[in-house]
């Protein structure tokens, strides 16, 4: 009796679910974006964080960042600040390992550990679908949270999207994504208790490969004013990398 | 024996003024050595008792899902609980939650730990005394932490109030990650303030542990640990942990559920898989793989289901199906798509209808819908060739009994991945076993120079009863001329230095006492100073232990009765006629 009244439960949850994803504005914008991020290829390129922080001052960060596209491992390797330069992470499948010039040694990590002592962290370089991450956010009529305006002179969609799983930064988020190709301009990310944490602005993105890449982001901190940081990717190649890049003896060469 | 006694006793008193010299002196190093054993025993008390005690408890039960040092959390608390709270021992079991946080005060920031800490729990007269003894309340009270009235009442360290710039009713804003690694913001308002000598318990704010596990996304029926506070922790502690982990064995993980595509539904039993190396070799054997492969069958999402289930719902590798559960704390049944990685052709040994799934993912439907435990459930025989292949419902750490082997055992827990919760039952003794070795290392060394001390007094020894047996020659050969034998002769230099040896101890040990005394007296303002974690309430803190002084004391003893046997079997051997005629 329980059982039926389960199968019945699900049946109709599952039927309302798939009626609502029918008539969704925002999971086709999401499964777009995936699309037009989506790098299908091995990838190198230099990435450099301008961090500023007002008890601080400005602090560069500089790395490179090789990735392989078959298995989604990646090599970061620090060139600045002068205290990180040769330090290094690699992630091949489930091992996530730091390397520390100073020592020479290879330390298991796991994927919140932070990078270079910034506040990236090793998941901020995977490539996990943002739909499979997020999904649309109902108000309290019921339906998703959906508006089109500008953002300047650029016509938007503004949506909201709650995540679908644990291990994401951010449980909430609003994105503005332009009209014409759904790319990303600007990203409010909120708590778990739904505090603004943090404002991304996408501000300028380069064509590789036929896939969008955004080559300049500015993230403003709105819980501890004043703090905010660039990221600027430059050099990129989409180059088939060599396997021996992805192992710890090209990291230890690399790094002498 | 009565007799040997009184003439010892008399015999020490007739030179006082040589017996009282080294009396002192060997009462100074029974004092040096109470002293500083009883303040490295004070060290480990301060440690376990007033620090550890407070952080980890006793015994503790630590719960990281997947493997993840800081995904701290069990989904079934009081499965948990009721398991701990009927092991003979435990005297009061809590949860324990606590997350590093960046604080904003008044125009200032700060590091800062929230600790829940549950104000309702029943907890004896003992532990409120030793509450309210490590964290010192100068405003507000522990019951303001349970006031609906004011938003996250907290109370702060005076210390780390004074760093923020808050003080009572003030806001301090607080951000985190919590144990998923989601950013999380929170408002506490501080409705105490605490005095704690300790600087590492400075940045620790206590805040009511329903609002701890409210902010940090803890749902009520899960835990992020579990802390335990045992009788007589330094003689049970170890033996109480060993039975909770006993009765910690894990069963098999099953979800028993509703398996549909289309319009054809059936009953099923799904399985998570374990997906280390050994084990996807094994299944790959006993997988007869009839649509798709086993390499897929065994990826990270891979989904296995066998023939007749497959039939039943008229599926292929590929395709997608839908499962749908009750959950044990949840009202709504969870429905979850799995895309069929692998049809395998039916097993003997798995009865019903299975679904396979990897661990990795299994896992993640698992933990985050706790399916309703179902009788009817199928699991695999124990001694089948299944047994060990599919998940279990947590993976239970093995005992360690030292520092050094728990860290590698923590080393292993990052490099082997699990999948699963593990689950880790140890004692502050255990895992601060360097704190004990530190106490008897300071020990040794006290031991060490004390002995040093004590050569130089047994000199003295040496020189006073060979000073005394010439002078009592010829008083030696009376009495051995009226009958006393050679062995009440020795017998009662060696008693007079025993008295010698006791009485100057007792002495020893009340100046020691009274020492302890005086510089306890003193008051250290050290609250910024990591050497402050050695003082209670601004004090230096000293345990001296009956077993301890009784050891000190029988020690010194023994080593001055050996010390005197030599010149008193001197003495004892000395001929009655050479004695009496013996002339200075």
């Amino acid at each position: 009796m329980c059982l039926n009244k389960l199968i019945t439960a699900a049946l109709i949850n599952i039927l309302f679910a798939s009626a609502l994803f029918a008539e969704s504005r925002i999971a086709p914008i999401l499964n777009s974006i995936d699309e037009i991020y989506k790098i299908k290829t091995d990838a190198r390129a230099d990435v450099m964080l301008t961090q500023q922080k007002p008890e601080q001052g400005t602090k560069v960060i500089k790395m490179i960042y090789y990735r392989r596209d078959s298995d989604d491992s990646f090599l970061i390797v620090m060139s600045e600040p002068e205290n990180e330069k040769g330090n290094g992470y690699l992630r091949v499948g489930d091992n996530f390992w730091m390397y520390r010039k100073n020592t020479r040694t290879f330390q298991h990590i796991n994927r919140d550990e932070n990078i270079g002592g910034s506040d990236a962290r090793s998941d901020d370089f995977e490539t996990r679908k943002l739909s499979e991450l997020y999904g649309p956010a109902l108000g309290p009529d019921g339906k998703e949270i959906f508006s089109q305006e500008m953002l300047g002179q650029v016509p938007v969609n503004r949506f909201e999207v709650k995540a679908l799983v644990n291990d994401v930064d951010y449980p909430k988020k609003i994105y503005w994504a332009r009209r014409d190709n759904n790319l990303i301009l600007k990203e409010e990310s909120y708590s778990l208790s739904g505090t603004l944490m943090q404002t991304a602005y996408f501000l300028k993105y380069s064509i590789i490969d036929g896939r969008y890449l955004a080559v300049k982001h500015l993230y403003i901190d709105e819980f501890e004013k004043g703090n905010k940081t660039v990221v600027d990717i430059s050099n990129v190649s989409t180059a088939k990398l060599e396997n021996s890049i992805f192992t710890k003896a090209y990291l230890e060469n690399l790094s002498k | 024996m009565k007799l040997l006694i009184t003439l010892s006793l008399r015999n020490l008193f007739r030179q006082k003024r040589r017996n009282i010299l080294l009396g002192i002196a060997i009462a100074l190093g029974v004092t040096i050595l109470v002293l500083a054993n009883s303040f490295s025993q004070g060290i480990s008390d301060i440690m376990f008792n007033k620090i550890m005690r407070w952080v980890t408890g006793q015994v503790t039960v630590r719960f990281n899902e997947k493997g993840r040092m800081n995904r701290e959390i069990f989904r079934d608390k009081e499965r948990v609980m009721a398991l701990i709270k009927n092991t003979p021992g435990v005297l009061e079991a809590d949860e324990g939650a606590g997350m590093f946080c960046r604080a904003i005060g008044n125009g200032k920031s700060d590091n800062i730990i929230i600790v829940g800490v549950n104000t309702s729990l029943e907890i004896t007269e003992e532990t409120k005394k030793e509450l309210e003894d490590s964290f010192r309340l100068i405003e507000g009270g522990w019951k303001d932490l349970e006031n609906p009235a004011i938003n996250n009442p907290v109370i702060v360290s005076e210390e780390k109030a004074r760093f923020l710039n808050v003080k009572k009713g003030d806001v301090i804003r607080v951000r985190f990650r919590n144990m998923f690694g989601q950013d999380q913001a929170a408002r506490l308002t501080v409705s105490g303030i605490m005095k704690n000598d300790n600087i590492f318990m400075q940045p620790v704010v206590f805040l009511e542990l329903r609002n701890a596990k409210l902010i940090f996304g803890y749902k009520p029926y899960e835990t992020a640990s579990l802390t335990l506070k045992v009788k007589d922790a330094v003689k049970n502690s170890a033996a109480i942990a060993d039975s909770i982990h006993a009765k910690l064995k894990p069963g098999v993980a099953v979800i028993h559920a509703l398996t549909a595509r289309g319009d054809k539904s059936s009953v099923a039993d799904v399985l998570g898989y374990r997906s280390d190396e050994e084990s996807k070799k094994k299944l790959s054997a006993l997988l007869k793989i009839k649509s798709g492969s086993v390499e897929a069958a065994l990826k990270k999402d891979g989904v296995v289901i066998f023939n007749t289930l497959a039939g039943a719902l008229k599926v292929k590798a590929g395709d997608e199906i839908k499962i749908g559960f009750a959950r044990k704390f949840e009202e709504t049944p969870a429905e979850k798509y799995l895309k069929v990685s692998a049809v395998a052709a039916d097993n003997p040994e798995l009865k019903g209808n299975v679904i396979l799934v990897n661990d990795e993912k299994f896992y993640d439907i698992y933990y985050e819908n706790l399916p309703k435990p179902a009788p009817e459930a199928f699991i695999p025989d124990k001694d089948g060739s299944w047994a060990g292949l599919v998940s279990p419902e947590w993976i239970l750490l093995e005992r360690t009994a030292n520092t050094e082997e728990a860290k590698k055992k923590y080393i292993a827990l990052g490099k082997k991945k699990w999948k699963g919760t593990t689950i880790d039952v140890s004692t502050m003794y255990e895992t601060a076993s360097d704190i004990m070795k530190l106490e008897g290392v300071l020990k040794l060394i006290t031991l060490s120079a004390v002995m040093v001390l004590f050569f130089i007094i047994l000199l003295g020894v040496v020189n006073t009863l060979r000073m005394t047996i010439r002078e009592r020659t010829r008083e030696i050969g009376t009495i051995r001329a009226i009958g006393m034998q050679k062995n009440d002769v020795r017998h009662i230099f060696i008693l007079e230095t025993f008295f010698l040896t006791l009485f100057a101890s007792i002495a020893g040990i009340a100046a020691a006492y009274i020492s302890m005394w005086l510089l306890s007296q003193i008051t250290f303002k050290m609250s910024d100073n990591p050497m402050g974690m050695l003082l209670v309430n601004g004090h230096l803190y000293f345990l001296p232990t009956f077993t301890g002084i009784a050891g000190n004391v029988a020690l010194i003893i023994l080593i001055a009765v050996v010390t005197a046997y030599f010149p008193s079997r001197r003495a004892a051997n000395l001929s009655p006629a050479k004695a009496l005629g013996h002339f200075e």
